[in-house]
């Protein structure tokens, strides 16, 4: 209809033949008016909106931010956790500084720990061999091997309710429980074996040494509770010619910690049971220490040629490990070599030495040795993904990240980052006892349940977690001693009931235990142990491993120069 | 509120363990991005390695955090920008880059002498799932823009929101502390405002210890360090015939 | 069918000879091949980003800013002999005067495709004009050479129209006879743009004061190598020249001018070239001896890396500025086509040198103590856009040449375009 119209109209107007010139002019004209118009300039401007906005561009959440106080739990160091939570995500972790032992301070891989709940290799699925399975079937076979013969239980964080679960479970069982021990908890055997103090129960008393001497102990990088160190040698006149605190790092190359250390005693590698040894003797023939027995039989000559250093440059470093004392030895690991020497500088039982801070904790069990015979290994996801056991059994792994090249039989998504309650026992090498909780802040995203949760599943006469933090904390409650470091430092008296000891605790407070200073103990040595076997030098920001990085550690090691790249012996 | 934010970096603390650079990575909503380099990724807060160029057991090693120095004087970054997209903020001494009026033509890049700006060479990209973890408070940057350390400004607008609502004028300093001060577990990054006399830090400032990278460029740069290693405090000067070495590139 | 066959010589100027149409695109053909993967190679860097070069965080101007600088350096004997005819009236050059402006036109018009590349966000190319900031080299680059661009093209399109076919429409003819009178008004316009643009493009690295490589002290706002850079291009400009018409005449074997003018452009060229070298001996004694060690660099620092030593300095100054100089203004060398070609060539590759050095060494070279000396190659996708832009300069003057009467127009009746 329309169009029969127009046609009419131009044919009528015949006389008004339509020229190039018209055309040219029209538009010209239109061009001129669009400008006038607010289109171009509406383009214009969303052109630059756009460009800030591509819908490719990821966008952070929306919503009011709410800080939680409470815990890593990536690691048995425990270190107090400032998280910053928007829509019921955490989008911000930093340290708390209200924590007694970390002060603020974190290793560098926590600050991105909150990304790792996203990270592509999260474990999201119950894996049987290659194949995909069901908690149900993986609960089923579990239920059938702990029945045909003895389970292992193979925890890598002792102390926690979990690990509790994961202990009574062992014994109702038949079978046993073995703790995969950080090193810092290593170097505690020696002295567990030489005095019956268990390892979890001794400490450093490092705020009341003045002299620090580390037997390749990256004690400046990621060792023990990080920010324990770190602000104690900061604050001890670090770079100072003469510190309050002095840090001798023996080390074979110039680590971090030799790199930063009032001196670097630079060694051959894995000379340091050696030195030791030549160590004690010098400290013996100078009379620096009380005389000893028994003596190394490595005389001072052999130990300086295993080492690389003079028979002088060790006499002059016996000098300097008494010159400002008390004096402490720290070893990398559990070398009796390097242990014997803290007998021999008396720093056992001492002020600034080797300290108990708790009676009544149960000696941990080196899952190192062989297993034995076992039906079925159950491995909680604390376990460093590199431990795999040696032994013939069905391996039940739980683990939140998916470190690749398991033997694990069964793998089963563990709870992440801040996803499941658990409480915190004192950090290896504390000089004092502590105790936090850290609630699951975050929710999951996939079906996940922690080694403890599965096996309340599989038996409801276990106690769960729950309910043994609970009866700890009233413990706590009940000897009425410490201090509860929260919004304020109250003493454990001033706290009105255990209801409210115990809602403190749960937003994210830490309990701590006086430190026990001097309770010197008996320690025999029947003899100077034996040199052991070297041992390798492996640590990255932590001594602790993680199963996988954030993603964003690889500004530290591939975006700059500052660390290697981390390496898997998988 | 009238304010000269600087910082005072105590070399001698520094350990190098990389704390700074991870938070302010976390804050910032930094990407990282598994085929950025040392040259090409997003390191706004850059730990650096540096020694006294001996071998043996006299080398010393230690650690200097680089990153936007905003220079106060002559700021070689502002002067550049062919289209305002960088300034320093008359209030608080922050040298602000608007990402999103960047163009992307690098001439800033070029003109820094502490090589602390950084290009977005790809698109910003997390693994799936992972943008739920970003900082609600920094918008991304997109790919073919600029960005450097704005001394987590972010956290000045929420101290100034919180001041608001209060009804004061004036920020509590406790309110606004930069992620890489707050990470930094020897405490070597004091923060603080160098225009008031009375602040620590601008007591720390004026210490003999204290010195200034490049300082004879004149750009007043609003970053110091200190040590009390004469090796370290050699590397203000750009002929230092003290050897050094190179961590990237 | 042979009758059929395609042929464009109507389009052709009236007089001229020009080979076949199929022998003019079998010599197009390769162009077009190159100018397709430059095309290609940018768009990959316009779709996925500037990642797709070698550049980074410290190379973040590489071989693109280099050419740039270069092309629009080597350029500038389009308004440089504008100049010299309309202002200093200088007529005797007016037969190059239309080749200066196509090759000023394709340099720039290149150079400004490349810079669109070269920014990592191009759709707010405009920010700068919406949002200017003054105190910047850059803005004012980017409005004198987007102007002067401008006035290339209001001077190219009198050419265009001069098109035989073109010609025909009346309109076409009125609008070139109206815009032709324009022209030396935008010669006047042009220089001045072009006056500050080269100045301003020197000022881009001279005002670094981050950089004390290629800073310099000056003159009011403006660095010494402001002054240089103008000097550099208008010297090196007409030896440009040179090489174009030699090697069109080589191309399409005609004589297209007479031997007199090589002569007067090489003189023009080695006259600019001796002040030149003469100030820029001056500027770089001042830098070393009082601008860099007062910035607290000694400037034996900047040539101690393998490769960039002093002998850079010296190939810079002497070797391709004070010698070509000499051989342009001799009369016995200018005399002679092969040393006047080379002197030619020579100047080109000094002022060329000048811009990499400013361009790549500057920021090759460490400012912090413990910074390195770092190296950057560019990759495929660099090379291939610029190489595009070569191939699209190479496409444009081709057809400028055989389809507009850029040397000399048939006597006639338009003796107002040609002649006089």
């Amino acid at each position: 209809m329309w169009k029969s119209v127009a046609w009419d109209a131009i044919n009528e107007g015949k006389a008004m033949k339509v020229t190039r010139r018209d055309l040219l002019v029209w538009g010209a004209g239109a061009a001129a008016g669009l400008l006038a118009t607010p289109v171009p300039w509406k383009v214009l401007d969303d052109v630059s909106i756009w460009s800030q906005n591509w819908p490719w561009i990821p966008q952070p959440t929306r919503g009011p931010v709410e800080v939680k106080q409470s815990f890593c739990t990536l690691c048995p160091k425990a270190c107090g956790l400032r998280v910053r939570m928007a829509n019921g995500w955490a989008v911000g972790v930093a340290g708390s500084s209200t924590h007694p032992i970390s002060r603020g301070a974190l290793c560098p891989l926590a600050f991105a720990a909150h990304q790792l709940n996203w990270h592509p290799q999260r474990l999201r699925n119950v894996r049987h061999g290659s194949s995909l399975s069901t908690w149900a079937e993986a609960q089923s076979a579990f239920a059938k091997a702990s029945k045909e013969g003895p389970v292992v239980v193979i925890d890598g964080y002792s102390g926690r309710a979990a690990s509790s679960v994961l202990e009574t479970f062992a014994g109702k069982q038949g079978g046993s429980y073995r703790v995969v021990a950080t090193p810092e908890l290593r170097a505690f055997t020696p002295y567990e074996q030489w005095t019956g103090i268990p390892a979890a129960s001794l400490g450093y008393d490092f705020e009341n040494a003045r002299t620090i001497v580390s037997f390749g102990a990256p004690l400046l990088d990621g060792w023990g509770t990080p920010g324990r160190l770190t602000r104690l040698w900061a604050e001890s006149g670090a770079g100072l010619s003469d510190p309050q605190l002095r840090l001798i790092q023996i080390d074979s190359s110039l680590s971090r910690t030799a790199a930063r250390a009032w001196q670097w005693i630079e060694i051959r590698e894995g000379s340091e049971s050696a030195l030791a040894s030549g160590l004690a003797g010098a400290l013996l023939e100078q009379n620096l220490v009380p005389a000893h027995s028994p003596v190394p039989s490595m005389t001072l000559a052999e130990s300086s040629a295993q080492a690389g250093l003079s028979v002088e440059r060790i006499r002059e470093l016996a000098r300097l490990v008494v010159a400002k004392t008390p004096a402490l030895v720290v070893a990398r690991d559990d070398d009796p070599a390097i242990a014997a020497l803290n007998v021999l500088l008396g720093s056992l039982g001492n002020r600034g030495g080797i300290v108990p801070h708790s009676e009544g904790v149960k000696p941990y069990v080196a899952a190192e040795s062989a297993i034995g015979n076992a039906r079925a290994v159950l491995i909680d996801a604390s376990v460093p993904w590199e431990f795999v056991p040696q032994v013939e059994a069905e391996i039940f792994r739980f683990a939140a990240w998916d470190g690749g090249a398991t033997k694990a039989d069964w793998l089963l998504p563990a709870p992440g980052f801040l996803e499941d309650l658990t409480d915190l026992p004192t950090a290896p090498g504390c000089s004092a006892q502590t105790y936090g909780v850290a609630p699951a802040l975050v929710k999951a995203t996939i079906e996940v349940q922690s080694a403890a949760q599965f096996l309340c599943s599989l038996d409801a006469s276990l106690p769960t977690t729950a309910k043994i933090i609970d009866s700890r904390c009233e413990d706590l409650f009940r000897r009425r001693e410490g201090n509860l470091y929260g919004q304020q430092i109250a003493a454990i008296d001033k706290v009105s009931s255990v209801q409210s000891f115990k809602e403190q605790l749960w937003k994210g407070a830490v309990w701590a235990g006086e430190a026990s200073l001097s309770k010197a103990f008996a320690c025999h040595l029947k003899e100077w142990p034996a040199q052991t076997r070297p041992v390798s030098a492996e640590t990255w920001a932590t001594q602790w491993k993680p199963v996988v990085m954030p993603p964003l550690a690889s500004k530290l090691y591939q975006e700059s120069g500052l660390r290697e790249p981390p390496r898997r012996n998988a | 509120m009238s304010a000269r934010y600087g910082m005072v970096i105590d070399v001698d603390r520094c350990t190098g363990c990389g704390a700074c650079m991870m938070a302010c990575a976390a804050e910032n909503n930094v990407p990282a991005l598994p085929q950025a380099t040392a040259r090409t990724g997003l390191t706004p807060l850059l730990v650096r390695k540096v020694s006294n160029g001996n071998n043996g057991e006299t080398r010393r090693e230690a650690f200097i955090p680089i990153m936007c120095m905003h220079c106060e004087h002559d700021t070689p970054c502002v002067k550049v920008c062919p289209q305002q997209a960088v300034e320093v903020d008359e209030a608080t001494g922050i040298v602000m880059q608007m990402a999103q009026r960047c163009l992307g033509c690098r001439y800033c890049m070029t003109a820094c002498p502490y090589h602390a700006r950084y290009f977005n060479w790809w698109d910003p990209a997390w693994p799936p799932g992972m943008e739920k973890s970003l900082n609600p408070g920094v918008a991304v940057r997109m790919r073919g823009v600029v960005e450097k350390c704005n001394l987590c400004h972010a956290r000045l607008h929420s101290a100034k929101e919180k001041a608001a609502v209060a009804g004061k004028r004036e920020i509590d300093p406790a309110d606004y502390v930069p992620a890489c001060v707050e990470a930094c577990s020897t405490n070597a990054i004091h923060f603080g405002d160098l225009g008031d006399a009375n602040d620590p830090v601008s007591k720390e400032a004026h210490s003999p210890q204290a010195f200034r990278l490049l300082a004879r460029l004149g750009t007043e740069p609003k970053l110091y360090y200190k040590s009390n290693e004469a090796w370290v405090r050699a590397l203000a000067e750009p002929n230092s015939p003290q050897a050094s070495e190179v961590q990237r590139g | 069918m042979a009758s059929t066959v395609l042929t464009d010589a109507r389009w052709i100027t009236r007089g001229a000879e020009r080979i076949s149409l199929s022998r003019f695109l079998l010599w197009l053909s390769p162009w077009a091949v190159l100018l397709a993967v430059g095309v290609y190679a940018a768009a990959l860097c316009l779709f996925y980003g500037l990642n797709q070069t070698n550049m980074d965080n410290r190379f973040a101007f590489g071989l693109w800013i280099f050419l740039d600088l270069g092309i629009i350096a080597l350029g500038a004997g389009a308004f440089f002999t504008g100049f010299l005819v309309y202002i200093l009236k200088r007529v005797e050059l007016k037969p190059i005067l239309n080749t200066a402006v196509v090759v000023g036109f394709i340099c720039y018009s290149g150079a400004v495709a490349i810079l669109m590349i070269d920014v990592g966000q191009p759709l707010r190319a405009w920010f700068t004009f919406w949002h200017p900031n003054t105190h910047s080299m850059l803005t004012e680059v980017t409005f004198c050479i987007s102007c002067y661009l401008l006035v290339l093209s209001l001077e190219y399109i009198p050419i265009l129209l001069r098109n035989r076919q073109l010609r025909r429409l009346p309109s076409f003819l009125v609008f070139e006879h109206q815009l032709h009178k324009l022209v030396p008004v935008l010669a006047a316009v042009g220089t001045l743009l072009s006056f500050f643009h080269q100045g301003s493009l020197g000022g881009l690295y001279g005002v670094l004061r981050g950089r004390p490589f290629a800073f310099r002290d000056g003159f009011l706002i403006w660095p010494s190598t402001f002054f240089l850079f103008i000097l550099s291009a208008i010297a090196s400009g007409p030896s440009f020249l040179v090489l174009i018409i030699a090697t069109v005449e080589k191309v399409t074997g005609r004589k297209l001018v007479p031997q007199e003018l090589y002569r007067r452009l090489a003189f023009i060229s080695g006259v600019l070239l001796a002040i030149y070298v003469a100030v820029k001996c001056i500027d770089t004694l001042v830098w070393l001896n009082y601008t860099s060690p007062a910035a607290g660099f000694a400037p034996w620092q900047y040539y101690q890396h393998k490769g960039f030593g002093t002998p850079i300095l010296f190939a810079e100054i002497i070797l391709l500025g004070l010698l070509p100089a000499f051989l342009l203004t001799f009369r016995k060398t200018a005399a002679s086509k092969p040393w006047l070609l080379t002197a030619a060539a020579m100047a080109c590759a000094g002022v060329l040198l000048n811009r990499f050095v400013l361009t790549v060494q500057t920021l090759a070279l460490p400012t912090l103590p413990f910074d390195d000396f770092l190296q950057y190659t560019p990759s495929w996708q660099e090379v291939a856009s610029f190489a595009g832009v070569i191939a699209y300069g190479v496409i444009v003057y081709s057809l400028s040449y055989r389809y507009l009467p850029l040397f000399a127009a048939p006597k006639g009746r338009d003796s107002h375009v040609s002649g006089n």
